[in-house]
């Protein structure tokens, strides 16, 4: 029973801590904006989501993935969030298989 | 060509979630592709042609057109039920040659610039920063869109500057379908630009001071607001410090605005005696017991490349911001426990109340940089004259303690402006304003409605004449509020918008806030 219990507070307490967001943004650009209801950190900013997972083979090398839907050709924000699906995903498939989800926000077109 | 994609929608919020409001149409307009070897000015007449369209539509379906940038606004004046249009991806920027000034210009001409309505503040800086220039002064961050600000007076808080539409020099308007509807407005007093600068945009030119002034501050009423044209100025610094100082010193500076002889005795400076480019005065209206206040002190300095290596960064490496979710729970339990709002206000203070004592230099843009969401905001503000602010503040604080809301009040100044219907039309204006996040109707606490009209109430019972921010929560229905505060500027204002809009068009960019304010009225 003691060792259900730990293992239930041990994998709350992963669950929790594997889940998060990082946020980097350029300080002297303009974001697309965008016309919405959001409640969050991205309140009037057009977010656009990036969310795959990446199969790593053994003759793979570095990765890029490529993204073609900022008109102004440049990035204002780039989040990365982790969760613990994610990181369920990458051990059980000793690392051959990676979840990746980032939200992004692009520089406004003419902006520059 | 320009092109607009119109989506069906039932509804619409400002940014800071001051609705929900009902909506029929959202329209968002994008200029013609980069790729399509256009010029900007080519573009610019193209985008002018697509707006008319627009305006064209609206009026043959007998609807209203409301033009909105960024929504920061909390007031409803930014909406209007039936079609609603994003303008902010209309941003082409333009500087203004020799050989394109008004022969009789006193304007320097590398100064001036033209700014289409959908350029927000961030970008208009960074283009002009690139050029050595920099805006005058901003509001207290950058989102909002040039025209925007104009249309609702955004302001700081710099003594001897102005509002936003004051470096405003130059005006083109849309105010209909036709031509003819193509208008560029200058002061006679002041022109700005040569007549073929204008035509070459097929604008129409109009140069007198009293359409100008009421078309300035227009309440997104007196046609679509197309350009602008805006006076820049060199590249200066700004050198930022915050401290509490006596509380009978802060509102002594803020009855006179004198500060002949005041030394803020900031480390490492020698400002005594100096006017501030901006002063700002903030207090806790439940702490009774505050014998000082956090004032901010802004000094303008001359430009210099390398400050950042002298003052280091002005903006954060990495940027906190209190977590939303806790100041919910705090507003859920304020709205069950109102007599809870002193201590959980207290126990915030450090987050909401500016951190003393340190100094950051940096451009205009970098001290008034990104603001982070802030929530379910709330916002009243009044303009006094500067010798009535520390006894409108004490009324209002004093009130506020009786009807305890989640809120804290600051006090800016802005000199006077030349807008018919600018808030800021007194020698220099007091904004008393409280800032807070919104809290839901309850039987404990006062409605954030009843709390504005009361304000309202308290200060015509003190004879203190007022004005109150456009952009702004307030009992806007009020009886004769809008002659209380502008008498006969009303009526020119009114007077200029019957000259400049046809009845159909009157209809097409009035709106709620037009109504309840009687601006719509004949």
């Amino acid at each position: 029973m003691r060792s259900i219990r730990i293992t239930i507070y041990l994998g709350a307490f992963l669950l929790m801590t594997s889940c998060y967001s990082v946020r980097f943004q350029v300080e002297n650009g303009q974001w697309e904006p965008a016309d919405t209801e959001r409640n969050d950190a991205f309140a009037g900013y057009h977010v656009r989501t990036l969310d795959t997972v990446l199969t790593r083979k053994l003759t793979t090398g570095d990765h890029y993935f490529n993204i073609s839907d900022c008109e102004s050709g440049a990035l204002h924000t780039v989040e990365y969030r982790t969760s613990f699906g994610g990181i369920l995903l990458n051990a059980i498939t000793l690392g051959r298989k990676k979840k990746v989800k980032i939200n992004y926000v692009c520089i406004k077109e003419n902006s520059m | 060509m320009a092109t607009t994609k119109i989506d069906d929608r039932t509804r619409w919020d400002t940014l800071h979630k001051n609705g929900p409001f009902p909506l029929k149409f959202f329209l968002t307009t994008k200029l013609e592709k980069n790729s399509s070897g256009l010029s900007g000015f080519e573009k610019y007449k193209d985008v002018a042609l697509e707006i008319q369209k627009l305006l064209k539509q609206t009026a043959d379906n007998q609807q209203r057109f409301r033009a909105i940038g960024s929504k920061w606004s909390m007031s409803n004046i930014a909406y209007c039920g039936d079609r609603m249009h994003f303008n902010s991806f209309m941003n082409l920027k333009f500087p203004i040659f020799e050989g394109e000034m008004h022969q009789n210009s006193t304007y320097s001409h590398s100064n001036l610039f033209w700014f289409q309505c959908g350029n927000q503040i961030k970008e208009i800086s960074r283009f002009l920063e690139r050029r050595g220039k920099s805006l005058k002064t901003t509001g207290a961050s950058n989102g909002q869109t040039i025209a925007g600000c104009i249309s609702t007076g955004v302001h700081g808080s710099t003594l001897d500057v102005g509002s936003i539409q004051d470096y405003v020099v130059g005006l083109n308007l849309i105010t209909g379908p036709n031509p003819e509807d193509n208008v560029y407005l200058e002061r006679n007093s002041k022109p700005v630009l040569r007549d073929t600068y204008a035509q070459n945009l097929n604008a129409r030119i109009i140069r007198d001071d009293e359409t100008f002034n009421a078309a300035l501050v227009g309440l997104g009423s007196m046609g679509f607001i197309h350009g602008v044209v805006i006076e820049a100025e060199n590249l200066y610094l700004l050198h930022r410090h915050v401290k509490k100082i006596d509380k009978t010193e802060a509102l002594q500076l803020a009855d006179t605005l004198d500060f002949t002889g005041y030394d803020p005795k900031i480390p490492g400076t020698d400002f005594k005696g100096v006017r501030p480019f901006h002063f700002k005065v903030f207090m806790n209206p439940y702490n009774t017991n505050e014998k000082k206040y956090a004032v901010e002190f802004i000094y303008k300095i001359k430009y210099y490349d390398n400050y950042k290596a002298d003052f280091g960064n002005p903006i954060p490496f990495q940027k906190q911001f209190v977590y939303l979710d806790l100041i919910y729970l705090f507003i859920k339990i304020a709205e069950k426990f109102p007599k809870s709002i002193p201590t959980l206000i207290n126990l915030l203070k450090n987050s909401i109340l500016p951190k003393e004592e340190k100094t950051t230099v940096g451009k205009l843009s970098e001290i008034f940089w990104d603001a982070g969401f802030q929530g379910r905001a709330f916002a009243c503000s009044f303009g006094v004259d500067h010798t009535h602010s520390s006894k409108t503040l004490e009324l209002l604080a004093k009130f506020t303690r009786e009807n305890p809301v989640p809120g804290i009040f600051a006090m800016r100044f802005i000199k006077q402006s030349k807008a018919a219907l600018a808030f800021s039309k007194f020698p220099f204006t007091c904004m008393v304003e409280i800032d807070g996040i919104q809290w839901s109707d309850s039987d404990k606490l006062i409605a954030l409605k009843d709390y504005s009209t009361k304000m309202i109430e308290l200060l015509k019972l003190n004879n203190i004449p007022f004005t109150i921010h456009w952009g702004k929560n307030a009992d806007w229905a009020f009886p004769g509020l809008v002659d209380h505060m502008f008498g006969d500027k009303a009526k020119e204002w009114k007077k200029v918008r019957k000259n400049l809009l046809s009845p159909a068009m009157q209809k097409v960019f009035s709106s709620p806030f037009l109504d309840s304010t009687k601006l719509s009225a004949p």
